[in-house]
This record gives C-alpha cells, structure tokens and sequence, in this order.
C-alpha cells in the first residue's frame, strides 16, 4: 500500500500514431517499456511485489503469487490485461486507482498479442548504475540551509522575535489572527512544564506575579535553562530517539544492562551543560576517535543497540537525520534517492565496530577482578570434572550390582536370586521409586513389572543389567567419537551444524533415567561425600574451601561502558542481494549517502570502520539535514507538533514543512549560535507565538481545523514521566538526588520518572498506559490517549493511593479553613473559583476520609493531568 | 465544532473502552459486511510437528530411517534421515480428513476446520517466526494482530479489554508479540496468566474504596471537569471514568471459572491451556474481540529430540480445542468467532542429528512446511487445502503464508487487509506489510 502515491501514469509523450513501429522490438521500446517503466517497475523489479518480477519475457511468462502475467499471443487470458483494465477482482494495476490510458492498455494488448517480445537489451539489463534524477536533488530537504529574511507583517505590534514574523505573515495570508496571549499563571505554568516536566511551586508563581520588570519572563527562562531539571526533561526526549533501554530484548530471559544509566545521564547532563549538538551527535557515533574519555559514555546510543540487523542504521538515519535509509536494505528506495548500496555502506560502519566494555576504573583494579573472578571460576571447573569423573566411577561400581538391586526393589528375596548383601539404601529407594512409576520412557523394565512368581525375574533382572551395563559403556563410546567429530568445539553454531551420532532413542531414555542427572545412580555434589574417604575425601574439602575462599576474593565488578570500538580487522561490505544475505552483490565501501555527497559521489571513509568520518558527515553545516531536523523536533517537544510533523522523516513521504523559511531561519540560527540548544530555546520561548493562550475559535478551527498555523496554543496531555513526576512533587516526596542505575516505578521509588527501569522486553505498567513509546525503535512522537485503563490507574494504583497520602501529611499544618487554597495553588497554580470552594467544601464536610477522597478528585482532574 | 487531526486520532484510537465507538462492528465503519466478530489464536509455540498431526505422510512411514531421495532442506539444524511418525492417522467426520491419534478430539470436530496443510515462514528460527504470525514482520517494533484489530473495530463491551493473551508465564520473545508499537497504547493485549487471582488480571482493577465513596468522587470529579472553559477532552475523560468505574465489578467474573460446573471445567482439562481456553470462551460470550492462548511459557512444542513428547503435549491441548469448539458452536458463537490453531512453524520429517540433542528421536524447526487449523467465522468446515510434498517437508501445492492467513482473517472481519492502516512516521503500516492474498477457496 504504501507505494501507491507516485504511481501515477503519465501521459505518453507522443501520440500512438506519431511512431510507426517498425519492428517488434522497436515497438516494445517505444510503447511498451515506457509504460512498464513509469507504473510497474519500481514495485516490480528488484523487489518483486506479490511475487511478480517484470523484468523479460520470461519473468512475465513465469508469473508471481496470482500466477503467469501473460499468456502470449492471448491478451485476453493475460493477467496483466486483466489487472491494468481493472477488470479483475482484486489485481486493479497500478495500485493507486489511476488506470493507464487507454492508448497505454491498446499497447500493452498488442503486444502481448504480438508475443510479447521482450528484447535483450545488455546495457540495460546489466547496467546497476544508480541514476539520482535532477528533481531528486533538488528537494526541498537537500537544499543548503539559507538564512531567509523575516517577512513583512501587517499587524508590527505583535512579534516579539524574528520568529513570530514568519509565524503572522502566515496567519495574515490566511485571514487568521493570533490568539490573545496566556495569563501569566498559564504561561508560568506552561513554560516550567516545557523546560522541566514539573508545575511551578505557588512561591514560584507569587514570585513571577509580584515582578514588575520587563523580563521577568526571560529570567523564569534563564532560571528554568539553568535548573538540572531540564535536562532530566530534555534529555528524555532524546532517549525516546535513541531507543533508550535498561536491559536487552532477550527471547527467553530477563537481560539488564547493569550500566546503561550512564548513557542515560550523559545526554542528561549534555543537554543541561548546553553541549553544541554538532559535539553531541558525534560523541554518540564515534566518542571512541575523539580524545575525550569524558564523551565516550555517548556511545552507549549504539553499545545499547538492540541488535537487529537494520537497527544501527535505521537509529542513525532516521534519529539524525530523518531519512528512512534502511527502507532500502533489500531493494532501491522506493520515493527517495537513496540506493541499496548507501544502506551497505552504512551498515558496513557499523559492521566494521563492534560492541565493547569499557572500564571506568583504574587498570589494577580492573586487573585484580579479571584475575580473581578467572581464579574463581577455574577452580569451580576443576570441582566439577573431579565431581562428574567420581559420579561415573561410582555409577559403573553400582551398575554391576543392578540385578540385586532390581530384585531388592521388587520386593523379591534370596529365592528369586538376590544378594541382599552390602546393597546401599539410598539406592535401594531411588531403584523402588523408580520401578514404581507410572510410565517409562523405554519398554525395558515392562516385562518385571508385568511379571508374576515364577516368571523367571532372575533372568529378567540380570538381562537388564546387562542392558544397564552395555548403554553405559556404548554412551561414553558415542560421546567420545561425537567429541572427535565436533574436534572438541562446543560452540553452539558447531553443534546445531553436526552430524552426530546418538543412543537409540530406548537406550537413550534408559541412560537418562539411571546415569544422567538425577538418574538412579547418579550421585553429584554433597550427595556424593559420603561414598568417598581418605585422600578423595580430603581433595574434595578442600577444593569445597578454596573455591569458596576465591569466589568471595572476587570484587564486585567494576563500574563500565556499553559501547563501541571499530574491529581490528577489517571487512569489506557487500550488498546483500534483495536483502538477502546469501546473495552477495557489490561490494559498499564505507561512505556518505549518495546525495548528500558533492556530485553524488560519495568519496569513501578510510579512518577504520569509518564512524567518524561518518559522524562529521552528519555533524556538518554544510548537511542540510541535520540542523533541521533538531530545530524541527526541539519546536516538535515545544509546541507538539513539528513544522514538519513527521519529524524523522524529512522524504517524499513524509510532510512538507508548513513553514519553511521558519525552518531554514531557525535552522541557519541553531548553527550561527555554535549549535546551541539552549539559544534554540530562547528564540522559542521568547517568541509571541509560544506566549500566546489557546482559546478556541470557531472560525478559525474550520479555516486550520489542525492549528498547523498556529493561531493558538497547543494544549498537552502530560506524558507519562510529567505525570508521575507532579503528583510526587506536589506531594513533596519526590527524590532529586542523583538516580544511578535505574529501579522499578513502584510506590517505593520517589526518583523522577525517567530514572525508572526501561524494559525491551516488558515496559512497566505504568509507562504503558501513558503511551510511553516502545524502546525497541526509534521514536519520534508520543500520542496522548484517555482511555479507562488511565482512569483505573488514577483509582487505584498504589502510586496515587500513596501520593494522596503524602499530600495529606504535608498539608497537616495548613490550617483547615486554608487547605482547599492551598491545594489548588500546589497542583493547579490559582486559586479556587468560589463554586469549586464550595463543592470543595461540602465534600470535605462529610468527615475525615472524605479529604483524602477530595485530594485524589483534584489529581485526576483534567486540569492536573493537562498543561494549557 | 470540527474535530483537529489529535482530536480525531484520539477518538479513533481509543478503542478498548472506546468513546464514542460503542459497537463499529454495526457495520458503517468496516469495509464490508462482517462474518466474524471474534478472533481466538490458539498458539502451540513451539512448533508442532506436522507429520505427527494433521499431515499424514505414507511415504514417510515407508522410507523411516532411509535418507530423504531428495535431500533435506535447510533448516537451523543438521537433520538426518527420514523419520515416520509414531502416531497412527484415521479418518474422521463426513470430510475423512485424516488425523493423527494423539488429537482423536479434535479429529472428531474436524469437519468445523479447514486444515492448510501448505504454510511456510521465511526462517526455521522461533523468534522471527513468532513476530511474523504476530506482528506481520519477521522484527519487533510493528503492532500485533489483536492490536490491529482492536484499533480497527473499537471494541463490543467496553468495559473489558478488547485483546487479551494468556499464558501461564510468557511464551519465548514475550510482550513484544502483543504489543501495539505505534499504534495507541490503549490497543495493546492485556496479558493475564492464566494461573493468576481475578482480581490481579487487570493493571489496577481492583477497587480501593467503597463503591460509594468512588461514586461520590466520580461525580464530583464531573462537576470540576466540566467547569473548565475550552477543554475539548472533558467528555472523554467523564466516560472513561465511568468505563474504568463499570470495569472493577464485571470484569474479574469473566475470568473466575468457579462459575463454570465441574463437568464443564473437566472437559476441558484441569491444565493450564484448558483453564485457557475455558477463559477464552467466557471472554468471547462477553464480547472480547481477540483472546490469544499460548499453549505454556516459553516453547513447549519446540521437540528436538523426541517426538514422542508430541503425545503428552497433545494429550492437554486436543480436549481443550475439542471442547472449546463444541462450546462455542453450542452457544452459536462459532459462526462469528474465528478459531486459529497452530504454532510457528512445523518440524522437519527428517531426524535431528546436530550436537544440541542427546536422543536422536526428534525433529527440527520446519519453516519450508507445516499445518494450521482453523474453524468458525465463515471458513470452509472439512476442507483440506494445500499440500506438502511426499515427505510433509516443503509446501509444493497453494503455498500459503502468515500474511495470505491474516489477509483472510481479516477479511472475515470485515476488514480489507490493504486498508487497515496506520500512519506512522511518513509511511502508511499494516499488518500484512506489503504482502497477502486473501484465500477465497478456504471461504465457506
């Protein structure tokens, strides 16, 4: 489906009469292939849609999922005819309703009618070159960025800033007029939210309400920038790019990473040290080739990778630069000019690096942990190969007693033939309980259980000894010869690929149930010691002890990095095939996207695996794209939606920018001020247009029913992290000291929200419910649902059970008659309107429960849980 | 007042206990008349084996032990020679589709299914496998099939869950299989294991006050909400409160089986897929649009290296998938629910020989070739479709893959696969991506 917009059939060029068509294969090049070109080839070669490849006669001939194409010579019977007449029930070709012209179809069946000739054409066929068309190039998004004049306005009294300029002329070209601005409550609400995920205390907004200064707005700004709750703010954000998680995706176990809170707080703390993001977004690529240990925590952007294979290169392209690069891993992209081979030459980069620890202790101490943890660890080994040779000792000494103990256990005596003498009793035990089961997985034992007095159970009873004794020695047999075939590899890929030999099945079972673990006769640690004396006895202790001596000499680990080192050796990359990996094409060299590159030609990175060559590729001014895409989702996290709203996807599908030179100036801005993000959000938050309030208008909601123009303030749902982090606040118990490694979101953690532990594999419950987004993939946007689950949350959850008792405690020394006040300026800013008073009022009057009761109301109140 | 673009995805999107879409499937809002209104998954992850099950192979049973004439096909691991089945297959019903012994039960309803005997994946691995049956790409980060369906029907009782999975623990990957990735996080599967107390089933759900007293902070909380000026998210707020409110006292009956008789609890086993799909039937009667079963956690039928644990497997899941569809036919539900049995892929014919197995009695992942059932909702009862070849190794007769299965699904959903879509950064998603045809020939 999502290639049918620019299929779309052009009119030939010529009239059909305007070409005599001498030959069959003139007429093909000149009727046919043009039209095959313009609608069916780009779904319809390399990548085959629906099975079908049109790429000769016989690909035609050959057909895909629905069958053959064509049938030549018969029109009639040909799918293809069918499909492009859309006269078949469900192939109407090209996808997207615009059915060719009718000289176009007559073509087509004459051809076919014709037989379908389909001539050779080498250098086309052969031909891979990847051809970038002019209009491509000169797409919006891949022009330079240009710093663009602020646009005449009518109504001068408005803007505050350049940017409220282009925001008006806009407006004014569409008859609209700005909303009035925001109360100051609302605004200091607003902008403390923006840049810090939390309300304004009441002090806060006295403060605010009390200065008479021209700029006491921009001192909340610079006072709000400064605080570290911005970053903690901000920095979430970006983690929602980076795919932020605090363990890995495993299929079948739970996998932390016990140090990934480390990448988590360095962009925390880059976003509140200002960091020039072109530095940000290098350190996260490529820290390791730039001389500052300080930055290499940045590269935990990639050593967190969930490891997909497209992953490295969907996160750097979409995050940065908001092309959708791993689109083409098995076929050119489709709508932008992005060939497979640009995604190879990415995906070799990062092929070419590979996950690495980095300590962040000093070297000996680093030294003394490997070299204890190794001591530790050999002498576990060693315990357990002398245990396993003492078990099989022991099992073939008691195997040649089984006849006995079979008897014994059958409750026959010395007439049936048993030796009752020296028989151990544990044993005794396993061989009666194991008789007794209901079922066994061999047919061995069946004849004694099913066997009466004088059935001969010596005889049956000393065949299975036998029997016993011969799987014994037949496994170890087996065992040993696997063990020559593997060459004593026990790697998992060895093994899934061996030949290997085995027990039959019966026999296997048998072995199982008497020697492998928990078998009859297996004895393994402790269970063991009372069988062994003297020297083996003593050995054992004192293994028992060293072990225990070196396991605790072992130093708890030292604190890491996950991230990233280039491989020392090096290999060259290949396109895989229709993104298959066992078809080989071209090789990739490591290099730039094709069209980003001067001439569109790439000129290969040389420096190791080529990830900093990379990241000053992207962290470059002359990049058209990385500026602004920033500044685009810095105005996305600020106003909700970006100027383009697709905020990672800057290609032909994604949306155009409803302000462009907006975007260029604030673009050409963010790299004139040296990168700076806090300048970024100076230009925002000073403007007219982020001050202004969001009343509704009717008129104007039918003229810009989406505010894309933005007439008013966007109103916000807080998202998960502000949620929470609110009712903690108001209720005074949230927790600021630092965080380290993150824990679960439970009742008994008051650290902000996005200290909480983030899971691949299962979000917690109540990230989930407020659309945190899932940390598998890049995110670019949260939604905002209001659905009942939300609600039970608000009624029952023990967070809000406890928050709400919190907030009674702290409101313990307010006078009574000030509490409902003081409650309204803690979560809402204001104060109460007489009617709220008095429905406040009379619900507190119904007795003590009912002001616990009172305070959940107000902090599942709309006006809680949404910022104006 | 016109709708914004947030506005409008709001409402769309919340469709477990959506405002405002009580019952889509009244018809307006599918894109043509709906034959089924439910969907129950029955997953037996792992990977059954085909040839133990519902694809006899006779020339299987004759070359046992001789190595395959034409070779084995690549799967994960090294495979061997031709191993037959120790099962015995019979004809069963009017159809005499042919059945193995170990789902003698469910051979005896066979003539409610259509038994594709021709499916295939792309890989022999559990976890691509898994994501493509679930979420429609053989990766994570796209949303599942009930998910898909919740955000394109909105749900029939509001005041429970419209996609909920069971499964003692969790199957191999886990919570991204029923996961609602972009799609609003309303649309997500509830998992509930299905050992756990009722009141525990849903995040939250069990109340923490007196149903009087949240009465009371309910309406107060009205009253506040609606003194807000400009708020056009008031009256969705005000109905999921009373949803959320309505919830806490139905919906942990739904799932208390002591409500069941005896005999009804027996038929289906006392096991924990019985308990299962006992619950399943229950959640289908009170409207839940898609209940997923796994059989247990992490991967059961997954048998390397004896098949002869097929059995002991079969013996818990072929009384519960018999009862559940002699219930749901009972109670004239069959007609609008639609039943997939099935797991990941099959398992080869031949042996299992690499170094990961200790007995050589088993099979490995089959990607090339395997069985799916499924019954109710306007599928063809009694049919076989589709063929493997000679061994029960490859689809060689109207291959059919997960997207064709989905495409059909849905289609008696009354959903056009093709339509189904959701933007999500620049480009329109599905859940059958760019793939699937639906299957007429298996449509009653």
């Amino acid at each position: 489906m999502f290639m049918m917009r620019i299929l779309r059939p052009l009119a030939l060029l010529c009239a059909a009469s305007a070409w005599g068509a001498d030959s069959p294969a003139e007429f093909f090049e000149l009727k046919v292939r043009p039209v095959l070109a313009k609608n069916c080839f780009s779904c319809h070669t390399q990548s085959k849609m629906g099975g079908l490849e049109m790429a000769s006669r016989e690909s035609l001939l050959k057909g895909g999922k629905s069958g053959a194409a064509i049938v030549s010579g018969k029109p009639e019977e040909s799918l293809l005819m069918k499909a492009v007449s859309f006269e078949h029930e469900r192939l109407k070709m090209p996808p997207n309703g615009a059915k060719l012209a009718d000289e176009e179809i007559a073509s087509l069946r004459e051809w076919i009618k014709n037989g379908a000739v389909w001539p050779d054409a080498p250098s086309a066929a052969k031909s891979k070159e990847y051809v970038l068309r002019p209009e491509q190039k000169a797409y919006w998004a891949f022009q330079p960025v240009k710093m663009p004049q602020p646009p005449v306005v009518k109504k001068v009294a408005w803007p505050k800033t350049p940017v409220d300029r282009f925001i008006l002329a806009k407006l004014e070209q569409n008859g609209i007029t700005p909303n009035a601005p925001a109360s100051p409550t609302a605004l200091l609400r607003r902008v403390t939210y923006d840049l810090t995920g939390l309300p304004p205390t009441p002090q806060e907004t006295d403060a605010f309400l009390a200065d008479p200064s021209a700029d006491a707005y921009r001192k909340v700004v610079d006072r709000l920038l400064a605080s570290k709750r911005y970053g903690e703010r901000w920095g979430r954000f970006w983690l929602d790019i980076a795919r932020y998680s605090d363990d890995k995706l495993n299929s079948t176990m739970e996998e932390p990473a016990p140090n990934a809170f480390r990448y988590r707080d360095w962009v925390v703390d880059s976003f509140n040290a200002d960091m020039p993001y072109d530095t940000f977004v290098k350190a996260q690529l490529a820290a390791d080739h730039m001389n500052d240990p300080k930055l290499l925590p940045a590269l935990g952007m990639y050593g967190l990778s969930p490891e997909f294979q497209d992953d490295r290169v969907d996160v750097t392209t979409r995050g940065f630069l908001a092309l959708t690069v791993a689109c083409a891993q098995c076929h050119d992209h489709k709508f932008d000019p992005i060939p497979t081979k640009d995604y190879y030459s990415l995906l070799g980069i990062f092929n070419n690096s590979q996950y690495k620890e980095y300590p962040l202790a000093a070297k000996d101490v680093v030294s003394t942990y490997e070299v204890k943890k190794k001591r530790a660890d050999d002498e576990e080994k060693s315990m357990k190969d002398f245990l396993q040779r003492q078990g099989d000792e022991l099992a073939f000494v008691l195997a040649h007693r089984t006849k006995d103990y079979l008897l014994a256990a059958f409750g026959r005596g010395p007439k049936d033939g048993l030796d009752p003498t020296g028989l151990d009793s544990e044993t005794l035990e396993r061989w009666r309980k194991y008789v007794k089961r209901k079922e066994h997985d061999h047919p061995y034992l069946a004849k004694m259980v099913a066997a009466k007095d004088g059935d001969g159970l010596e005889k049956l009873a000393q065949e299975f000894e036998s029997l016993a004794l011969t799987v014994n020695r037949e496994k170890k047999e087996i065992d040993e010869k696997n063990n020559i075939t593997l060459g004593g590899s026990q790697k998992r890929g060895d093994l899934s690929q061996a030949n290997l030999a085995s027990l039959e099945r019966d026999k296997y079972f048998l072995w199982r149930d008497l020697y492998g673990a928990g078998g009859v006769m297996f004895y393994g640690d402790k269970k063991i010691d009372r069988f062994l004396s003297g020297e083996w006895k003593r050995h054992l202790d004192m293994m028992r002890a060293n072990l225990e001596t070196d396991k605790k000499a072992v130093p708890e680990k030292f604190p890491f990095l996950h991230a990233l080192a280039d491989k020392e050796k090096l290999n060259k990359q290949k396109i895989h095939v229709r993104g298959n990996a066992g078809t080989l094409g071209d090789e990739a060299p490591a290099g730039f996207l094709t069209v980003l590159c001067d001439d569109n030609q790439p000129k290969p990175f040389s420096k190791g695996s080529g990830r900093l060559e990379l990241a000053e590729s992207i962290a470059s001014k002359q990049n058209p794209l990385t500026a602004r895409v920033m500044v685009n989702r810095l105005w996305q996290w600020h106003f909700g939606d970006g100027i383009v709203r697709t905020t990672s996807n800057f290609g032909v599908l994604g949306e155009k920018p409803s302000h462009p030179e907006l975007l260029d100036y604030l673009a050409a801005k963010f790299m004139e001020s040296g990168w700076s993000m806090k300048a970024m959000h100076r230009e925002i938050l000073l403007s007219a247009v982020y001050q202004q309030g969001n009343a509704e208008n009717p008129v104007f909601a039918v003229k810009d029913p989406d505010n894309r123009l933005l007439w008013k303030f966007n109103r916000k749902r807080l998202d998960a992290e502000a949620l929470r982090d609110s009712m903690l606040y108001v209720a005074g118990t949230l927790d600021e000291a630092p965080a380290g490694q993150a824990k679960p979101i439970d009742e008994t953690n008051h650290k902000r929200t996005l200290y909480g532990y983030i899971s691949r594999k299962k979000l917690d419950n109540l990230l989930t419910l407020f659309d945190f987004p899932n940390p598998n993939q890049t995110s670019e946007q949260r939604v905002a649902t209001n659905v009942p689950l939300q609600r039970l949350f608000l009624l029952n959850s023990p967070i809000m059970l406890n928050v709400v008792k919190e907030m009674v405690k702290r409101l313990e020394a307010t006078p009574e008659h000030r509490r409902i006040e003081e409650t309204y300026r803690l979560l809402f800013s204001r104060a109460p309107k007489p009617a709220e008073r008095q429905l406040g009022d009379s619900y507190v009057a119904r007795g003590a429960d009912a002001w616990p009761e009172y305070l959940q109301v107000l902090l599942s109140s709309n006006e809680f849980l949404h910022v104006n | 007042m016109l709708k914004t673009r947030r506005e409008m995805l709001q409402t769309m999107s919340a469709g477990f206990g959506a405002v405002g879409m009580a019952d889509v499937l009244s018809g307006a809002t599918t894109h043509f008349p709906p034959k089924a209104k439910h969907f129950i998954f029955l997953f037996l992850n792992g990977g059954p084996s085909q040839v133990d099950t519902f694809d006899p192979k006779p020339m299987l049973q004759k070359m046992h032990g001789k190595p395959s004439p034409s070779g084995n096909l690549k799967t994960e691991r090294k495979t061997g020679t031709l191993l037959g089945s120790p099962f015995k297959f019979q004809k069963y019903g009017k159809s005499g589709i042919e059945v193995s012994e170990i789902f003698a039960k469910t051979g005896a309803c066979i003539d409610e299914f259509a038994v594709i005997r021709s499916m295939h994946v792309e890989r022999p691995n559990h976890e691509p496998s898994l994501f493509t049956w679930n979420c429609g790409v053989p990766l994570p980060g796209r949303p599942s099939f009930g998910s898909w369906l919740s955000y394109g029907l909105g749900s029939i009782n509001k005041n429970l869950p419209g996609f909920v999975v069971m499964c003692p623990g969790i199957p191999t990957v886990g919570p991204q299989l029923w996961t609602s990735a972009f799609l609003p996080a309303a649309h997500q599967g509830v998992h509930i294991k299905n050992d756990e107390k009722t009141d525990q089933l849903i995040p939250y759900i069990a109340p923490q006050r007196s149903a009087e007293t949240q009465r009371r902070q309910i309406d107060l909380l009205a009253k506040l909400n609606h003194m807000r000026p400009d708020d056009p998210e008031i009256n969705n707020s005000i109905e999921s409160m009373e949803v959320a409110y309505r919830m806490q006292s139905e919906a942990p009956q739904v799932f208390d089986l002591a409500k069941e008789t005896e005999a009804t609890r027996a038929k289906y086993g006392n096991t924990n897929f019985g308990r299962g799909c006992l619950m399943a039937r229950r959640m289908i009667e009170k409207g839940v649009r898609t209940v997923q079963i796994y059989f247990g956690n992490f991967q059961p039928w997954d048998n390397h290296d004896d098949i002869m644990r097929h059995k002991v497997l079969a013996a818990e899941a072929d009384p519960a998938i018999a009862a559940l569809i002699e219930d749901l036919k009972q109670r004239g539900l069959l007609d609008e629910t639609v039943v997939l049995v099935g797991g990941e892929f099959g398992r080869t014919p031949s042996v299992e020989v690499s170094g990961l197995v200790n007995v050589q009695n088993g099979r490995d992942h089959n990607n090339h070739g395997f069985s799916m059932l499924v019954a109710g909702g306007g599928f063809k009862g009694g049919t076989v479709y589709g063929a493997t070849d000679e061994f029960g190794f490859k689809a060689v007769e109207k291959p059919v893959h997960p997207h064709d299965l989905q495409a059909t699904i849905l289609n008696q959903m009354g959903i056009d696969h093709t339509k189904l879509t959701y933007r999500y950064s620049g480009r329109d998603f599905r859940l059958t991506d760019v793939e699937g045809t639906v299957i007429r020939d298996i449509l009653a």
